[in-house]
């Protein structure tokens, strides 16, 4: 059961692809893995808010209400779009203007972040996130028939709380015809091919805290991502801790009791949606959110909790003669 | 001729009937005793009645478990990470 294994860097991360034996009629496995790296350079070039000639920063500078995308744009704003439904406002892909003022206005790939547990002793009192009243991500519209995105000027649209799971996902639908393939952008993951299904992958949870594995999942198909604070740690102007995670209906960074969450899901950006919104949600309704498909909750303290059916602890029960008399 | 050679042989007639009728007289005696409780079969096992009769049961139990992906839908299990299942270049998902 050979595997063809490349790595390369985009999105601000690492990207992974492992693809299995080609089906008849489809191309080699190394093939398929430099168009998915091309793709996923595109994809990136196209999507960042960091680029300031990005198709994402043209449609956010745009001053008419109509703006032609391309089906990629219109592919990320639905999924941004899906998002914010699914989470009911809590993955806001309108809060542009609130992450720049929060001191998030250049990429941070490659930066060390600042101690997570610093931030954590000078962090305000916990409470969980809570969308925005007013729910801008609404006003919000993609016009499949004219290939145009529909918003009122000067709303600002951020791809970033989906695009890695988002990729992830594009390149999962190019390798449907191998035998077994993981594709990894950044740790939001998403599984495929039937052999999977027999030889589940090994997909390691790294602590936030540690920087250690703190659980192994294995995995046959879907997807998985994990939401954190660690990696993005850095002090605001007023000198307050801060990172990349907001409560939209305040703007601020989110200290909600949880730093670390990891959840299952059907695509990688389901498992990021609900990740993120479990983060953001704190510990109580974290579970809940989790409580279906799955997932892992790392509290302020780095306690690690099994969530859903990860909880549940296998039972094998052995069988066994009996006899009377 | 001899007095031997007198002697007559009885006919078809009297054989078949002498057979149906001891047949008949056997059946019936047969019939009455086990109207009355006396098997003729089970006579030899009048004592062992009394005898305490062991009866064995096996059950075999057999767990058959059959896991069926849904489509779309994750199939997985799950442990803690231990230092000898972790290998380098192994896939980790993390906050990015």
């Amino acid at each position: 059961m050979s595997e063809h294994d490349l790595t390369f860097d985009a999105m601000g991360s690492h990207v992974r692809l492992l693809i299995g034996e080609p089906g008849s009629g489809v191309a080699p496995a190394e093939e398929a893995a430099e168009r998915a790296r091309e793709f996923v350079l595109e994809f990136d070039a196209a999507l960042s808010r960091f680029r300031p000639d990005s198709q994402l920063c043209a449609l956010n500078e745009d001053p008419r209400e109509r703006v032609p995308a391309s089906d990629l744009l219109r592919e990320a704003v639905r999924a941004g779009l899906w998002a914010a439904e699914r989470s009911d406002g809590l993955v806001d892909p309108t809060l542009v203007r609130e992450i720049e003022h929060a001191g998030y206005v250049a990429s941070r790939a490659g930066m060390s972040g600042l101690p997570l547990d610093e931030a954590l002793r000078e962090a305000p009192a916990r409470r969980p996130a809570r969308p925005r009243p007013e729910r801008r991500w609404r006003e919000v519209e993609v016009d499949e028939e004219a290939g145009e995105i529909v918003r009122p000027p000067g709303l600002r649209f951020d791809s970033g709380g989906t695009g890695k799971g988002l990729a992830a996902d594009l390149v999962a639908g190019a390798l449907r015809g191998y035998s077994r393939f993981i594709v990894d952008c950044g740790g939001d993951i998403r599984i495929g091919g039937a052999d999977a299904l027999v030889s589940p992958y090994e997909v390691f949870v790294e602590h936030p805290l540690s920087g250690e594995r703190a659980h192994v999942l294995r995995l046959g198909s879907g997807g998985v991502a994990t939401s954190g604070l660690n990696v993005r740690i850095w002090k605001s102007e007023d000198g307050r801790y801060a990172h990349h995670l907001l409560d939209p209906a305040s703007g601020e960074p989110a200290w909600t009791g949880l730093i670390g969450a990891t959840a299952l899901g059907d695509t990688a950006v389901e498992a990021e949606t609900l990740s993120k919104a479990a983060l953001l949600s704190g510990p109580q309704r974290g579970r809940e959110l989790l409580a279906d498909r799955g997932g892992l909750l790392v509290h302020d303290s780095g306690r690690v909790e099994l969530v859903g059916p990860l909880a549940v602890a296998p039972r094998i029960r052995i069988p066994s003669l009996e006899g009377t008399g | 001729m001899t007095e031997r050679g007198r002697i007559r042989r009885p006919g078809p007639g009297a054989v078949i009937w002498g057979s149906i009728v001891l047949f008949a007289v056997l059946f019936a005696l047969l019939t009455y005793r086990l109207s009355v409780g006396a098997d003729p079969s089970l006579s030899g096992s009048a004592s062992a009645a009394a005898q305490p009769v062991q009866v064995r049961k096996v059950i075999k139990r057999r767990v058959v478990t059959t896991i069926v992906p849904t489509p779309g839908a994750n199939t997985v299990t799950s442990g803690p990470a231990t230092s000898a299942s972790y290998a380098s270049g192994a896939i980790t998902t993390s906050a990015s």
